[in-house]
């Protein structure tokens, strides 16, 4: 499944690659916030019935109960320890690179955040580190499921509510959609106090 | 520093409230719905979810072709960006299995 997955994910790029460049700019506004939104619903909604008739995954979910939260906060003490440990490895401001991978993977809220922070040089930065986190956790998760049940949770941060998390579910089964949904919630919460947190270390 | 640290702040404006509560939402309309239903036999929503699953990612695609800035600062800064990205997923694995050791996660 996964190939048809990384394959329909090109054929997007290209698509609105070429419409950006030479078709209509309407068309690539409707296309990527009203199909993307009304897809994203459409599937929590479907994913959320077939969580609530499965009783095996409602038993596990209850469970586990609170403890559910220490992923999430993993994955931000994860991240940070990650940027950090980058910034060293690549010989950069190590505050700045911390903070970029403060973003759980959030593109659009990291890049205009650390580019205000740290000017637009690491702006982009934050960007495009932070879509790759959810690239990489898109196109590996066949692999990484084996690994751990949790590790494509883990890699997608706070993309695991939206974008990753239909892919997610279909891997690692209905009762990680309580998981990956409240870890990424959780972690678009604090990301933005994360991110600025780190930020005013300096 | 303290007003440039709320200034960053309204970045958290309320479209992304507003995104966030619906997802919520959705997702809670869906359980509620599914588990008053569940006596009435299993359903499979495996394929229509496949379709669903496929338009997603069609958008999401195509959201990032139409975006201009992020290509452009692929090739440029790339190479810090992988390296920053795989770390920060990496040490997430790493501590998410431990704090599960902790916590007896299964």
């Amino acid at each position: 499944m996964i190939k048809y997955i990384v394959a329909t994910l090109v054929l997007g790029v290209v698509a609105g690659y070429l419409n950006s460049n030479w078709g209509s700019i309407s068309a690539g506004v409707w296309v990527s916030s009203y199909v993307f939104s009304g897809s994203l619903l459409l599937l929590l909604f479907v994913m959320g019935f077939a969580f609530g008739m499965d009783r095996e995954a409602i038993t596990k979910i209850r469970r586990t109960g609170f403890r559910i939260l220490v992923v999430p906060f993993a994955v931000a003490c994860g991240s940070v320890v990650g940027g950090f440990v980058g910034g060293l490895v690549l010989g950069v401001d190590v505050i700045a690179s911390a903070a970029v991978s403060a973003g759980f993977g959030w593109y659009t809220l990291a890049g205009p955040l650390v580019g205000q922070l740290y000017g637009a040089e690491w702006g982009m930065l934050g960007f495009t580190a932070n879509f790759l986190r959810e690239l990489l956790t898109m196109i590996t998760i066949s692999v990484m499921v084996r690994v751990d049940k949790y590790a494509p949770i883990a890699f997608g941060g706070a993309t695991t509510m939206d974008t990753t998390l239909p892919v997610i579910v279909r891997y690692c089964g209905s009762d990680a959609l309580i998981t990956a949904f409240s870890s990424g919630f959780t972690l678009s919460i604090i990301a933005p106090f994360t991110i600025i947190t780190i930020a005013s270390l300096k | 520093m303290l007003i440039r640290l709320v200034g960053c702040l309204v970045v958290l404006d309320s479209q992304v409230a507003v995104y966030m509560a619906s997802l919520t939402v959705s997702l809670v309309a869906g359980i509620l719905l599914g588990y008053a239903l569940r006596k009435r036999g299993k359903v499979n929503l495996n394929r229509a979810s496949f379709a669903v699953i496929i338009v997603l990612i069609f958008s999401l695609g195509f959201s990032i072709g139409s975006n201009g800035e992020l290509l452009g600062a692929l090739p440029r800064v790339g190479l810090n960006a992988v390296v920053i990205a795989v770390l920060a997923m990496v040490f997430s694995l790493v501590f998410v299995k431990a704090a599960g050791r902790v916590a007896g996660l299964k």
